[in-house]
């Protein structure tokens, strides 16, 4: 299982945003590069049908790939109070071929995108790693040289933590008070709800980058 | 890592494989001084399609195995013998192909049985078993020779060792002999040097002869 927020900022101020990222987590940025490749299955395969990502990590020297099926979103009255999307995700890293035996599956492109950004991985309550990114799509097939933005001028957000049934609820806990820190900059919201870009962000934009850092937000 | 060879038991024309061979096999490696190890045991599971229309079924893979080996505890192998494909994923590929609900298992042999360290060999000897079955369907063999990882470099001493054991073996007078297929690695996009994903292509190899081994003797009869 995972949680799971997402939110959107404007390129611009994503320079303000690492800033302050830097200074809450306290760890180092790490580059993302990733090829994302959604495969559905074909008509006539499967129980219901299926869909799964391939991801393939470009920042590695030699390109790693990650299997990843995302399930359904935990439902109920509890579920639809938190803020937080709690969702089943497994993931399997695999060898490079992993394409080849999807299709051989007899699974088909739906779509992929490239996602290039940084990502912070650290600990805060529990394992959180916050990724920024533009999403970008691919105008001939694998062509991730020749990828161009899907949304100009804006960047994804999406804050992730790890969970169990178990211990869901105090992730939730820790993943929403992440996210207020966030909030002058951007608002996160569960997956498919989006809220916008947030007004105050040029402003707490601005004092971030006249102030060099977020150590003051961080204490 | 080391490579090996597995090699699986082929019955003489007329017979079957039976618990007594796999006990003759055991005193053999034993009488040529192998020392017992341990336990081992590997698994392979068929999968196949789920599917709506009955009258497409020709357009799935019939031949898709998963496969868990011993010697990496956290890996998991997937194998489409007739496209020459092997995947290596973490065994948490088996959550999600559950997950996907696209295919499902038929059926789940394990080989399993003793390990023997010989000089610088390791053999295993193991039966082949549905789950939960005493139903004995085959008998294999891995001969793993730890000093190299070549598979060309390592051929000469892996059949000059196969002289001596087939030598020892021929004195028990069993109804039949280890088989060493070797499979064109090369087509599955694997180099000379050793590696799991080898052994998995090797089980795979060793299952389609023991289904034809089984599907001579059923046409026989």
């Amino acid at each position: 299982m995972e949680c799971v927020v997402q939110g959107i900022i404007e390129t611009q101020h994503v320079e303000a945003l690492e800033i302050l990222l830097q200074g809450l987590c306290g760890v180092r940025r790490e580059n993302l590069r990733l090829h994302e490749i959604c495969l559905k299955s074909g008509p006539n395969l499967g129980a219901v049908a299926s869909e799964v990502r391939l991801i393939c990590n470009l920042e590695q020297t030699e390109p790693t790939w990650t299997v990843r099926h995302i399930g359904g979103a935990m439902r109920g009255a509890g579920a639809e109070q938190i803020s937080v999307l709690v969702r089943t995700m497994v993931e399997s890293k695999a060898s490079k071929n992993v394409l080849r035996l999807f299709y051989a599956l007899g699974y088909k492109l739906d779509h992929e995108l490239l996602r290039v950004g940084f990502a912070f991985h650290f600990q805060r309550g529990t394992q959180i790693t916050v990724t920024v990114s533009s999403v970008n799509k691919m105008l001939q097939l694998h062509a991730t040289d020749e990828a161009v933005p899907v949304t100009p001028g804006i960047q994804l957000v999406e804050v992730t933590a790890p969970a169990t049934s178990e211990n869901y609820t105090e992730v939730v806990a820790a993943v929403s008070s992440f996210c207020e820190y966030l909030a002058p900059l951007l608002h996160l919201s569960k997956p498919g709800i989006s809220t916008g870009v947030v007004p105050t962000a040029a402003a707490a934009a601005a004092s971030l980058m006249s102030d060099g850092g977020g150590e003051e937000l961080s204490s | 890592m080391p490579l090996k060879w597995v090699l699986h038991w082929q019955p003489n024309a007329g017979t079957t494989v039976n618990s007594q061979i796999i006990n003759e096999v055991t005193q053999c490696v034993e009488s040529i001084n192998g020392v017992k190890e341990g336990r081992w045991k590997a698994t392979i599971t068929f999968y196949k399609p789920m599917i709506r229309e009955q009258t497409l079924a020709w357009d799935f893979p019939r031949d898709f195995l998963g496969i868990a080996l011993p010697e990496q505890p956290n890996k998991y192998y997937l194998i489409i013998r007739l496209q020459r494909i092997v995947l290596e994923a973490d065994s948490s590929i088996q959550m999600i192909m559950e997950k996907l609900q696209s295919y499902k298992s038929r059926l789940s042999l394990n080989f399993e049985g003793f390990q023997y360290q010989l000089g610088d060999f390791q053999l295993r000897v193991g039966k082949v078993l549905p789950t939960h079955s005493e139903n004995l369907r085959g008998i294999v063999m891995e001969v793993e020779y730890l000093p190299i990882s070549s598979m060309e470099k390592a051929r000469q001493v892996m059949e000059d060792f196969m002289d001596i054991w087939q030598q020892a073996l021929s004195k028990r007078s069993l109804p039949g002999h280890f088989m060493h297929m070797e499979p064109n690695f090369a087509e599955y996009g694997l180099a000379d040097q050793y590696t799991s994903q080898h052994t998995a292509v090797q089980y795979a190899t060793v299952m389609a002869q023991l289904i034809a081994t089984v599907q001579a003797v059923q046409a026989r009869n």
